[in-house]
């Protein structure tokens, strides 16, 4: 087989899976399937050259070569038809007219092939080539330059114009479309000389073999590659193998006779034996080669990637969850010089993924997000990819599919000023995710670096569990001394509230005696000195009275909390409860005073607990609420304001009651919301009486005795919410 | 002349108390203990008991058992400092007035003793 039929056997091998690939991988994006019509054409070409170039008789080389020219004459059109696509340009006049004289032209061909390209003669020894004369073939003439050099010219501007006014991915997809055409350009001139003049060997036909290739890569690898990087490692590859396998061949052709002399008939041993060595030390040069050449090559580059690598081997050693995500945030943003970085974990409980921590270079065009929902297109879209997401990629995806929710996705991203976005995995868990601006140099993300940021990633993601862990046990260390403390306050707050308590209960009784003994003797006749003093006297010890009821009530409030267990636990009825909870309120609000709104189903399961302390509990909060509507009333006197509490119940799916309290008062000052669950905490005026142990004595009674959970919102000037969970009976 | 008797291990609660009623024109005893009140109570009868819940030595509601025990429906009022659901069950068993829980003012006193007293 001679090197034009090796060429042209190459073309088809490779344009046919190109085309193989480009069908499958098209994604719908019309400009790839138009890109699969041109690399078919080329195709076209490759087959017919290799029927022509091989061909015996002169009948089949005419047929070959008319079979040649229809990729000939189409090449041109359809890769201008795709740069148009490309491009986003439309002009279907121009298209109409090069399809116009692209029909003409095929025409021509097959049915005027003497006069096209002129038959053919056989050339080199070789094969049959066309046998084009200035005489017979002006139309010829008039293809080569109004498809190879208008047409082709045109095209190659386009896209020149289209790389500088793009940018991102697109810009180096263009990168690979340009280096693509300059070769295939340069092939098909090669095959033009060799019709044009004589004796110039049609070498350049396997320029035509990599030309599609190149771009196909371009195009359909959406991964973003450095073009240089690409270049490197083919030419390092390219120049180690020739070496390596061209040695033993030069040895064969050209030392053959030094060989002879010296080995005699087992002289073939020597390139042999060379061919083997070389073929196993091979790649270990070639790596060692690249290495040296990326290494100058990259030489930032691979500062920041081995500082990343060194930096996620030491983050398990952190326990602290606040130093962990802001040294990620830190590291990241510093070595590869980004504009910014964020660090969002998730949150069981709320279901989202709060922002941990931030670092950034630049002011951010607008206010990163604090929480990204999990039910996200976003989320879905990192979960579903697992892998890096760049924002570039994902636009120009969602663009060109005119894909809705890529184009959420991407939205998001843009809300983020996110340039790649790295997911840390645990086993089957998103975690976090990193999200990283822009590089300060406006260089690219390459594949390398998502490489190392996925290494990152999942250090990260092994730290940050870790973490966590480390936080959970903490919090249950915390807890069980909380507990055991809470214990022994309990024994002891027995013992002393009994002393208390009868203390107080002696105070009251001394003081009452006294007074009755006063108002006893009111009419017996003393000086005025003494009948004042008596007046003082009995002032003092009506302040003793009142100080002992509201000593005994903070004891009894205190008291309430230490009381355990499940005993007396049964299926309670909220509705019967608010009612309970309502009568006790009943000296204190008049009727009309106070709106409650009852917002939930009557047929909600019923409550597991103890009646008398989950009264107590709504008796508190409806008795707060009703204080903070009130000091609202008094402050802010607004004309229409009505005092409401809204109550709202609902079963949660894992077998719970959610009970939510809302109201229109005060609300809670954010100074004071850090203390609203401390014991003898109050911001209640001294008037209102308040013993600062209702909140505490309800979280105590919900959350320990049973089980459940109390939170709350709260706005200054606005209202309260309060939420608690419950466990239902079932 | 309605006769009372207050148990309960304060000596300053049994002193006031004793005065207070006194004045009322009531009988007053005391008792600082489950074992004193006893004896008092086999010499005499009375029209009402105050009898503390919680003692150093003999808890009221033992007490108390032991009155029933003994054959005597004396009226009982039982003064306790945190209402014990248990205790509050197992006292209505045996039967008693009423529960009055410490600190309680003196004339908030009065009127339930007098009330008890009168009927």
């Amino acid at each position: 087989m001679h090197l034009l039929a090796l060429s042209n056997l190459l073309i088809v091998v490779m344009c046919g899976i190109l085309v193989f690939l480009l069908r499958i991988r098209s994604g719908k994006r019309p400009f790839v399937e138009m890109w699969s019509w041109a690399s078919l054409a080329v195709f076209v070409w490759g087959l017919g050259g290799l029927i022509a170039t091989t061909a015996l008789s002169e009948r089949l080389a005419v047929f070959g070569w008319q079979i040649a020219h229809i990729g000939t004459i189409l090449i041109p059109v359809l890769f201008s038809h795709f740069v148009l696509m490309y491009c986003n340009l439309k002009k279907s006049a121009w298209l109409f007219l090069i399809y116009s004289l692209a029909c003409l032209f095929l025409v021509f061909n097959f049915c005027f092939p003497e006069s096209f390209f002129g038959g053919v003669r056989f050339v080199f020894n070789e094969f049959f080539y066309t046998n084009w004369t200035e005489k017979k073939g002006v139309l010829y003439v008039i293809m080569y330059i109004s498809f190879y050099w208008i047409l082709l010219l045109y095209s190659f501007a386009r896209l020149l114009i289209f790389f500088f006014k793009s940018a991102g991915v697109r810009r180096n997809a263009v990168k690979y479309l340009i280096l693509g055409s300059c070769i295939g350009f340069l092939g098909a001139h090669g095959n033009f000389l060799t019709i044009f003049v004589d004796g110039v060997y049609p070498y350049s036909n396997f320029l035509i073999a990599i030309y599609p290739v190149i771009i196909g890569y371009g195009i359909v690898r959406y991964r973003l590659m450095d073009i240089t990087l690409v270049i490197t490692r083919t030419g390092i590859f390219v120049a180690t193998y020739s070496l390596i396998l061209g040695i033993p061949f030069i040895l064969a052709f050209a030392g053959r006779s030094w060989l002879t002399s010296v080995l005699g008939e087992s002289w073939w041993l020597a390139p042999l034996i060379t061919s083997t060595v070389l073929a196993t030390v091979g790649p270990f040069i070639y790596l060692y080669i690249q290495n040296r050449a990326e290494s100058k090559l990259f030489h930032e580059r691979r500062r920041y990637q081995n500082t990343l690598r060194r930096a996620s081997a030491g983050m398990g050693r952190i326990k602290d969850l606040r130093r962990l995500t802001s040294l990620i945030a830190h590291i990241v943003t510093r070595t590869v010089r980004l504009s910014h970085s964020m660090v969002y974990l998730y949150n069981k409980e709320d279901k989202q993924y709060g922002l941990r921590a931030i670092k950034s270079n630049e002011e951010l065009a607008n206010q990163p997000p604090k929480v990204i929902d999990a039910k996200t297109a976003l989320i879905d879209e990192i979960k579903k990819y697992r892998r890096p997401i760049v924002t570039d990629e994902v636009s120009q995806k969602a663009q060109d599919r005119n894909d809705e929710k890529l184009k959420e996705v991407d939205a998001q991203l843009k809300e983020l000023c996110a340039a790649v976005i790295i997911p840390t995995f645990v086993d089957e868990k998103l975690v976090g995710v990193i999200v990283l601006g822009q590089k300060l140099s406006g260089k690219m993300f390459t594949e390398d670096d998502l490489a190392v940021f996925t290494i990152l990633a999942n250090q990260a993601a092994l730290a940050i569990e870790n973490a966590f862990f480390y936080e959970d046990m903490k919090e249950t260390h915390e807890q069980l001394f909380k507990a055991e403390k809470m214990a022994t306050i309990g024994t002891m707050a027995d013992g002393l509230s009994h002393q208390i308590n009868n203390r107080f209960h002696a105070l009251g009784f001394i003081a009452g005696d006294v007074l009755d003994t006063i108002k006893m003797k009111k009419n017996v006749p003393v000086p005025d000195e003494i009948k004042e003093m008596m007046v003082d006297i009995e002032h003092a010890l009506h302040r003793i009275e009142d100080n002992v009821s509201q000593g005994g009530d903070i004891v009894r409030g205190l008291l309430k909390y230490t009381r355990k267990g499940e005993e007396g636990f049964a299926a309670v009825d909220l509705d019967a409860l608010i009612d309970a909870a309502l009568e006790m309120t009943q000296f204190k609000i008049k009727p009309g005073q106070l709106a409650i709104m009852r917002e939930y189903s009557r047929d909600l399961p019923k409550i597991k607990g103890n009646f008398t302390q989950l009264q107590e509990v709504f008796f508190n909060l409806v008795d707060n609420a009703f204080d903070a509507m009130m000091q609202r009333k008094e402050e802010l006197k607004e004309p229409d304001f009505k005092a409401i509490i809204r109550i709202e119940a609902e079963a949660t799916p894992s077998g719970k009651m959610k009970i939510v309290l809302s109201d229109t008062g005060m609300g809670i000052k954010e100074e004071d919301k850090e203390k609203l669950f401390t014991p003898f905490f109050t911001t209640k005026l001294s008037s209102r009486k308040g013993t600062g142990l209702g909140l505490f004595v309800i979280q105590r009674l919900i959350e320990e005795n049973h089980g459940g959970k109390v939170q709350y919102t709260s706005e200054h000037m606005k209202g309260t919410q309060v939420r608690i969970t419950l466990p239902a009976y079932s | 002349m309605s006769k009372l008797l207050i148990v309960d291990d304060e000596i300053d609660i049994r002193e006031f108390a004793k005065r207070f009623f006194k004045k009322r024109g009531i009988d007053v005893y005391t008792a600082s203990g489950g074992d004193e009140a006893h004896e008092i109570i086999q010499d005499q009868e009375f029209d009402l008991i105050l009898l503390d819940i919680r003692m150093d030595e003999k808890t009221g509601v033992e007490l108390l058992r032991e009155i029933r025990e003994s054959g005597n429906n004396v009226k009982v009022i039982m003064v306790s400092g945190i209402e014990e659901e248990d205790m509050i069950k197992e006292t209505e068993a045996l039967g008693v007035q009423g529960f009055i829980h410490k600190p309680l003012v003196l004339d908030e006193l009065e009127k339930i003793v007098l009330a008890e007293l009168k009927a």
